[in-house]
């Protein structure tokens, strides 16, 4: 499902590179976390799934997608095949929850009705029934994450990357917000986590990438992680 | 124990080309996506309501003087037309000229190619006319009997164009008949300094007609540079939600459309406005102006035909406005695609 072969990215010219020669293949439904302190390169990875970022050299695939045949014309049906959370959640500020979340569905030409059936289901699989009118400011860290989650799943990704989708929140919502992503992988949808948070790794007992240093230090199956 | 994962597999092509085929874009609903975009640049234009307020007074000042400039030189047009056309030539011949020859010269007159049409009046007529329109004045009288002989026969000659008169000028000094009748008195009056002062004036038409269409010009790059900027300062403070937008796979149109909806937005209402305003103040101004000379009728009369056609062209103008400024605008945000 996701594939990198050494694959190396350095953001300044002779620069230490972010990522070096960072290979990894990640099998359809599965749960991954990618762990490391900040700077580790998570966040580079990450963005260069979703091509905010390009690579220096290495190979990228996903979902049968060679990100060496993309054209920039085509990022945005990239995109849209990719469910992303970001850690500050990205809502749009003038628009309510549903708005937020039909938003997606818009963007791919989905036919109203279609959004008008969809939108609630993906409100209550996040649990926010009763807030679709709210606006973003009006609701808790943890409820934007939500949002977040169910705008990045309404489209029905096969690929779901949340990165550090818990860090501005409290221990109650972190693990609300990663029951949400273990339900989500339990549909089907491969999950890419990344996170720095310890106990998260500990408990999950979910297959976890150590990157240290722009490295793969790690990959172990039922992982864990010390820090 | 944990247990290392394998490697990553080996790649093959045809994966890959499968792959790519899913990033086709699905059949996208197009009337649908526009009626999207449409709405998002409706409900940005009032949101931003003061942005929207002063994009628009640029763009109504702009169009106003578009408009005004263009009927300004309209008008201005058919007003020296207008006086131009008044002009005549007259030649004085002596009163005592056989009615033969006047019959003659006349004739000879018409047939040339720079006289649009020759009107005699006899000595007569113009002591007549002299009469009828001096008829209050107290010396009327004595001034008639003094000058009872005094009066010529007259040709009155419009030409075709008061620029071109050689021709009827050289027939006068070589035809024969024209000569023996020729008034010693007066000389023949081809309105030298009547058409000075019309050239002055079609020099100083001529001139305004350039500086109201570099106003004009000016303008509208002032006016585009206000919406560029408007446009900008809204994109500028919506950064964040571009890049979201993005991230999310919007793709360029889905995240322009919304600008441009609200630049045509402004340029349609600016134009309905600028239109309006600009008829209400010609036709205010019409029974003045032509108190003063100037020929208003003919342009009002045909602004009132034409009424679609130049509320059209207004709205096209300011749309167009619109849509370049907005179109620059976005580019520098939409051009990398992360």
């Amino acid at each position: 499902m996701i594939l990198l072969d050494r694959v190396t990215k350095s953001y300044e010219k002779k620069g230490k590179p972010a990522i070096s020669r960072i290979s990894l293949h990640v099998e359809p439904k599965e749960f991954v976390i990618l762990v490391g302190t900040s700077g580790a390169g998570k966040s580079t990875v990450l963005k260069m799934l979703t091509r905010e970022e390009k690579p220096d050299s290495g190979k990228i695939i996903v979902g049968g997608i060679d990100y060496d045949d993309l054209k920039d014309k085509q990022i945005p049906f990239l995109r849209q095949k990719l469910g992303v959370a970001f850690q500050d959640f990205k809502l749009l500020p003038t628009r309510t929850v549903f708005e937020n979340i039909a938003f997606a569905l818009e963007i791919v030409g989905m036919p109203g009705r279609e959004i008008r059936n969809t939108v609630p289901k993906v409100i209550e699989l996040v649990g926010l029934k009763g807030k679709e009118k709210n606006f973003p400011d009006e609701l808790s860290g943890g409820e934007r994450q939500r949002v977040a989650i169910a705008r990045a799943v309404a489209r029905q990704p096969k690929i779901l990357m949340a990165d550090e989708p818990t860090a501005n929140l409290d221990p109650k919502n972190t693990w609300e917000i990663v029951r949400l992503l273990e339900k989500i992988n339990s549909y089907g949808t491969t999950v890419l986590l990344a996170t720095h948070n310890v106990e998260i790794v500990n408990r999950l007992k979910r297959r976890v990438i150590t990157l240290e240093g722009g490295k793969v230090t790690s990959d172990q199956a039922q992982g864990g992680y010390k820090q | 124990m944990a247990k290392e994962v394998t490697r990553p597999t080996k790649l093959t092509k045809r994966s890959s080309q499968a792959g790519m085929k899913a990033l086709e874009p699905r059949r996208r609903h197009r009337v649908t996506t526009f009626f999207r975009i449409v709405k998002y640049g409706m409900s940005s234009f009032s949101r931003n309501a003061w942005l929207s307020v002063a994009a628009l007074a640029v763009m109504l000042i702009t169009l106003l003087i578009i408009f005004i400039s263009v009927v300004a030189r309209d008008v201005m047009t058919s007003t020296v037309a207008d006086i131009r056309d008044k002009i005549d030539m007259s030649i004085y011949i002596k009163p005592d000229t056989p009615s033969k020859d006047v019959d003659k010269i006349k004739v000879d007159i018409g047939r040339l190619s720079s006289v649009k049409s020759v009107k005699y009046v006899s000595p007569e007529e113009a002591h007549d006319e002299y009469a009828r329109e001096h008829v209050n004045e107290d010396n009327t009288t004595e001034v008639l009997n003094k000058a009872k002989n005094n009066f010529q026969g007259t040709f009155n000659i419009k030409v075709v164009n008061i620029d071109n008169t050689s021709e009827l000028e050289n027939f006068i000094k070589t035809n024969e008949t024209v000569k023996k009748a020729l008034s010693e008195r007066y000389k023949p009056s081809f309105s030298t300094d009547r058409k000075q002062a019309i050239d002055n004036i079609a020099n100083t038409v001529r001139f305004a007609e350039r500086v109201g269409l570099l106003a004009a010009v000016i303008f509208i790059v002032i006016a585009a540079l206000m919406i560029f900027n408007t446009i900008r300062m809204s994109i500028h403070n919506r950064r964040e939600e571009i890049h979201m937008m993005k991230l999310i796979g919007a793709d360029k149109g889905f995240i322009r459309g919304p600008f441009v909806v609200e630049a045509v937005l402004t340029g349609v209402i600016a134009a309905v406005f600028a239109t309006a305003i600009g008829y209400s103040l010609l036709f205010l101004a019409e029974d003045k102006l032509e108190a003063y000379g100037v020929a208003v009728h003919q342009t009002t009369s045909e602004l009132m035909v034409f009424l679609p056609f130049i509320a059209l062209a207004m709205i096209l103008i300011g749309s167009t406005i619109g849509v370049v400024s907005s179109i620059l605008a976005t580019h520098r945000y939409l051009k990398a695609q992360n």
